[in-house]
């Protein structure tokens, strides 16, 4: 039991924060309640990016698109007649369909080719989505009377994000996890081993993509009201990315760490005028602040703090050894 | 020595192109089961370039790749190795920031054997047993010597199950010591049943273990045969012997 605690120093405080979470409406006011929403929200959006993003290395810059495509499912559905929680698997689904659609093409080339593809098409469903008459154009779209429903709502974005680290740390210990984990470290190396990167790298981006897509059908249904800037928001996109390496890439807890920073920084920056124009300074600045000092994040810094992670290593290879002796 | 019909691989005619420079010109040889195989030759002649066509890090510009009478050329190195043809790396690519023990594990779970659970945790002590890499099961792959790297890539590759395993200058930088453990590791492996396909620089190690070999040069293959005698062709000695012969030995 110690052991276990030991090696995973966040499991307590995570499973307290999780009932806190869980029982919050029974206690808390509703204004805390909606910060706590948005908090569990932004826990979906990171640890979902990191499956792909973190593990496996390939960063991509148009997650919004994924948010987009599950609030539009919801909304459209719902303003046909059904219920909103059974568009969300059609929103996942379609989500999945347009991961494979981007990833296809571009998990295929090596280097930055994917992350430079997802900027533009993060951009290009915003554009779409902002011309055509069926989304409502750039007005957006409302969802019909009768579908709101906070608490059942909280319920259901906090138990997502409950299930999300489920999965991925699920993930993370399987054979699943080591091939993303590989693929990161030295992908030559990787396929050299018989794995097969392309697969493994569709095969997360479209859990991650489904995940987000189911997120944001659950985001149109608290907010009633969706429009292409508030869900194909470059700037969301950019925090979805943001979250995970300020907290900790590549780790269960980085990401969960960077949303609830990031949640709080947002509730700061909208309340002041002044700060909520210069969030891409102040997130360029955390940015910058996190490669130069400590590129695994929080989690980073936290194991350096507590002796995890000695800067230099404990042991010196046999090879050095000898030859020293 | 195995019998002349036992062919398990054969490379015919395989050329490979970079932009102006044609690194392989229709190469041509055939392996048998249970051979140790070498190939060799002056540094840029061209060895990687082929251990990269066999097992499809990339395609060869031209020619074909016979693996048990299949035909390798358009598979992807991941559809290779699950069919029991693997490659270790000159320039070794651990992967650093996993456990020495989780650097073969990958090799176990995604190779041709793909196990799981009791019998992968099994094959994986096997291999750190094989390559004496035991003491070092829980420690980076990042901080291991040359020597333990190299032997880490055999590990690797050898978790996957294969029936050809292609090393790549496995001895290149180990002190004598380390060379004779791996000359004993890979005699050892040829005895267990594989057969191997050898890039090697040290004529020692070539000498007393290939049954045959292959000499490369600017990409050409200019000798063949046991190793008493291609080690001794004109050609190879001047190839080896470098500028003033050069011309010689390409015609
Ligand atoms: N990916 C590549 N792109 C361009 N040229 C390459 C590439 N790989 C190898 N070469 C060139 O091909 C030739 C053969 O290289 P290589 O196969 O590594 O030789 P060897 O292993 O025999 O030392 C060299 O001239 C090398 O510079
Ligand atoms: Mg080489």
């Amino acid at each position: 039991m110690t052991a276990l605690l030991r090696r995973h120093p966040a499991l307590v405080p995570g499973v307290l924060f999780a009932a806190f979470l869980l029982l919050a409406p029974v206690f808390a006011q509703r204004g805390m309640l909606n910060d706590l929403w948005n908090m569990a929200f932004f826990v979906v959006l990171a640890s979902a990016w990191n499956l792909l993003g973190g593990f496996a290395g390939q960063v991509s810059l148009g997650y919004s698109a994924f948010v987009g495509i599950g609030a539009y499912t919801t909304v459209l559905l719902a303003n046909a007649g059904w219920s909103p929680w059974l568009t969300l698997p059609v929103g996942a689904a379609l989500a999945v369909a347009f991961s494979v659609a981007v990833g296809l093409p571009t998990f295929r080339l090596r280097g930055p080719y994917f992350t430079i593809a997802t900027i533009g098409v993060g951009e290009a469903v915003r554009v779409i989505a902002s011309g055509l008459e069926f989304t409502g154009g750039s007005s957006g779209l409302r969802m019909p009377q009768g579908t709101f429903d906070f608490n059942a709502n909280y319920y259901a974005m906090v138990g997502l994000a409950l299930l999300t680290l489920a999965l991925v740390a699920w993930l993370q210990k399987h054979a699943f996890g080591l091939a993303l984990e590989a693929i990161r470290q030295d992908i030559d190396a990787a396929e050299a081993l018989g794995v097969h990167s392309t697969q493994a790298k569709l095969t997360a981006h479209a859990i991650s993509a489904a995940l987000v897509a189911i997120g944001g059908g659950l985001f149109a249904t608290n907010f009633q009201y969706i429009s292409p800037g508030s869900v194909f928001d470059f700037r969301l996109s950019l925090t979805i990315v943001l979250m995970p390496i300020v907290g900790g890439m590549a780790t269960i807890t980085g990401p969960v760490l960077g949303a609830l920073l990031f949640s709080y920084l947002q509730i700061k920056l909208l309340a002041s005028p002044t700060l909520r124009d210069s969030y891409l300074f102040i997130y360029g600045g955390l940015l910058i602040v996190v490669m130069l000092f400590e590129p695994k994040g929080i989690v980073g810094l936290w194991e350096r703090l507590i002796g995890l992670r000695p800067r230099r290593r404990a042991q010196p290879p046999v090879g050095e050894a000898r030859r020293a002796s | 020595m195995p019998a002349e019909n036992g062919k398990i691989l054969a490379v015919s005619s395989v050329s490979k192109r970079f932009g102006g420079l044609l690194a392989l010109d229709s190469v041509s040889f055939e392996v048998q089961r249970g051979e140790i195989f070498s190939v060799i030759g002056p540094n840029g002649a061209g060895k990687t370039t082929l251990f990269s066509c066999l097992v499809g890090t990339y395609p060869p510009t031209s020619g074909s790749v016979r693996f048990r009478g299949e035909e390798l050329k358009g598979l992807r190195n991941d559809q290779v190795v699950a069919r029991g043809l693997v490659r270790t790396h000159q320039i070794v690519k651990p992967f650093r920031d996993m456990t020495v023990a989780d650097n073969i594990r990958v090799g176990v779970l995604y190779g041709r054997l793909r196990l799981r659970g009791a019998k992968a945790r099994e094959r994986v002590d096997e291999m750190l047993s094989r390559t004496q890499l035991g003491h070092r099961a829980q420690v980076k792959a990042g901080v291991l010597s040359i020597g333990e790297l190299k032997r880490l890539e055999i590990a690797r590759a050898l978790a996957t199950g294969p029936d050809v395993l292609c090393l790549d200058e496995v001895m290149g930088g180990l002190n004598p010591a380390e060379i004779q453990q791996a000359m004993v590791l890979v005699r050892a492996l040829r005895d267990s049943g594989l057969t191997i396909l050898m890039i090697e620089h040290h004529v020692h190690a070539v000498a007393g273990l290939s049954d045959r070999l292959v000499v490369l040069n600017f990409g050409k293959k200019i000798a063949e045969g046991r190793p008493g005698e291609a080690l001794r062709d004109p050609a190879v000695v001047a190839a080896y012997l470098g500028d003033e012969t050069k011309e010689e030995a390409r015609a």
